[in-house]
């Protein structure tokens, strides 16, 4: 057996790396490396694509949480309008607008990310890697935006920005940020990084694009506030965050792949669910398609049991007790285990 | 709003605390994000309610 042992392989033109049976050796051929979850905005377990108010917290699709504390109002929903390749974007508008947003007051569009998912990137330590983000994004506004990377307790921030240039228009961005040397990063179940699209926030928000601090930032100085302006839209998808510092083609998932990462962290049964006898009543058992992130937050729309019923969830199955009746049914359950 | 349950199979204050506002189910599970935030509330002075009498 002989080895080839060089140090670059060229193209033809000798600025390509050349492709091997009609593939490219390179990161864009790795499953996985991107840390986004629904990152087309395809799922949505919770509203099959009916628009949310924002307020004290939304997910408009599964993984996606939009929240804003602001004197004005949003709105969030799955629609599709796309850039080609995708179909789906989750689309924000400002139904009420707050143009003076004052110290810790925020509108965000946000994902938390598993620390599992990220243990790898040795965030807090000397070896953090560079970390690139990269994203489709659309508005009715023109100008700086921006977002930041938080860890867990929200006391190390990276604000980024970003330049909307024209109107209305698709346009992908990307940013490459350096790992974080410093502060708690987590790296189990818990939120490993909190990655934050800013749709507006107050000066006690607002910090230093391109930089490292100990503050809670959620976006840039400078920044256009979407919320400050009445009807004003913003649409996003196609999220990419992945190790290194160049963006690389958008990574592909089957839509069952994708659901079942998104079952991790919420799943909604549909239809009903029957009971079995037990001595001193009924049970409903169901095995949850995919261990969830933890013990979930379980909720059902409706039962047929003529008292109250008891819930026993573990990470892997609800089971609902219904010690008044002999057989009974639950419709609609749901369990919750988001970040 | 929080309501305590009984826990009818074995006896006692059941595993689980009833969020009054939507009817969920909450785990004593410290990594589940709805039982960190009935811990704060309680942590504020806040009570929930007693479970029903057996």
């Amino acid at each position: 057996m002989s080895t080839i042992a060089v140090n670059a392989i060229t193209d033809a033109s000798g600025g390509n790396t050349a492709s091997i049976n009609g593939a490219t050796p390179t990161t864009d051929n790795t499953m996985g490396r991107n840390r986004i979850i629904n990152s087309d905005m395809r799922i949505d377990q919770r509203n099959a694509g009916a628009s949310v108010v924002v307020g004290s917290g939304a997910f408009p699709v599964d993984r996606w949480f939009a929240v804003e504390d602001t004197d004005g109002a949003m709105t969030a929903e799955q629609v599709e309008d796309a850039p080609t390749g995708f179909i789906n974007s989750v689309k924000l508008t400002t139904t009420t607008a707050d143009s003076s947003l004052t110290t810790t007051q925020t509108a965000q569009f946000m994902q938390n990310i598993e620390g599992f998912n990220v243990s790898d990137l040795g965030f807090g330590s000397a070896s953090a890697q560079t970390v690139t983000l990269s994203f489709w994004v659309k508005s009715s506004l023109t100008g700086t935006m921006g977002g930041s990377v938080r860890n867990d307790s929200a006391n190390r921030s990276y604000p980024f920005s970003y330049t909307i240039s024209n109107p209305n228009t698709w346009e992908q961005k990307s940013i490459t940020i350096p790992g974080d040397t410093s502060g708690t990063w987590l790296t189990n179940n818990s939120i490993g990084i909190r990655l934050v699209f800013s749709l507006g926030c107050g000066p006690s928000r607002l910090g230093t694009a391109g930089a490292w601090n100990a503050n809670n930032n959620t976006g840039p100085t400078g920044e256009v506030p979407v919320i400050g302006t009445l009807n004003a839209t913003w649409y996003i998808t196609g999220v990419q965050l992945e190790a290194g510092s160049v963006a690389t083609s958008f990574e592909r998932r089957h839509y069952g792949q994708e659901l079942v990462l998104c079952q991790r962290y919420y799943w909604a049964g549909s239809g009903s669910y029957y009971s079995s006898m037990y001595s001193a009543g009924a049970f409903v058992y169901i095995d949850l398609p995919v261990t969830m992130r933890a013990i979930p937050t379980a909720t059902y729309q409706s039962e047929t049991g003529s008292g109250s019923i008891s819930l026993y969830t573990t990470s892997g199955r609800l089971q609902y007790l219904d010690s008044d009746d002999t057989t009974f049914s639950v419709t609609g359950p749901k369990a919750d285990a988001e970040l | 709003m929080y309501k305590l349950l009984n826990d009818p199979i074995n006896g006692g204050q059941a595993q689980c605390i009833k969020r009054l506002a939507d009817n969920a189910f909450i785990p004593f599970d410290p990594a589940n994000t709805d039982y960190q935030e009935y811990l704060k509330w309680l942590a504020e002075g806040n009570t929930p309610e007693p479970a029903d009498e057996v």
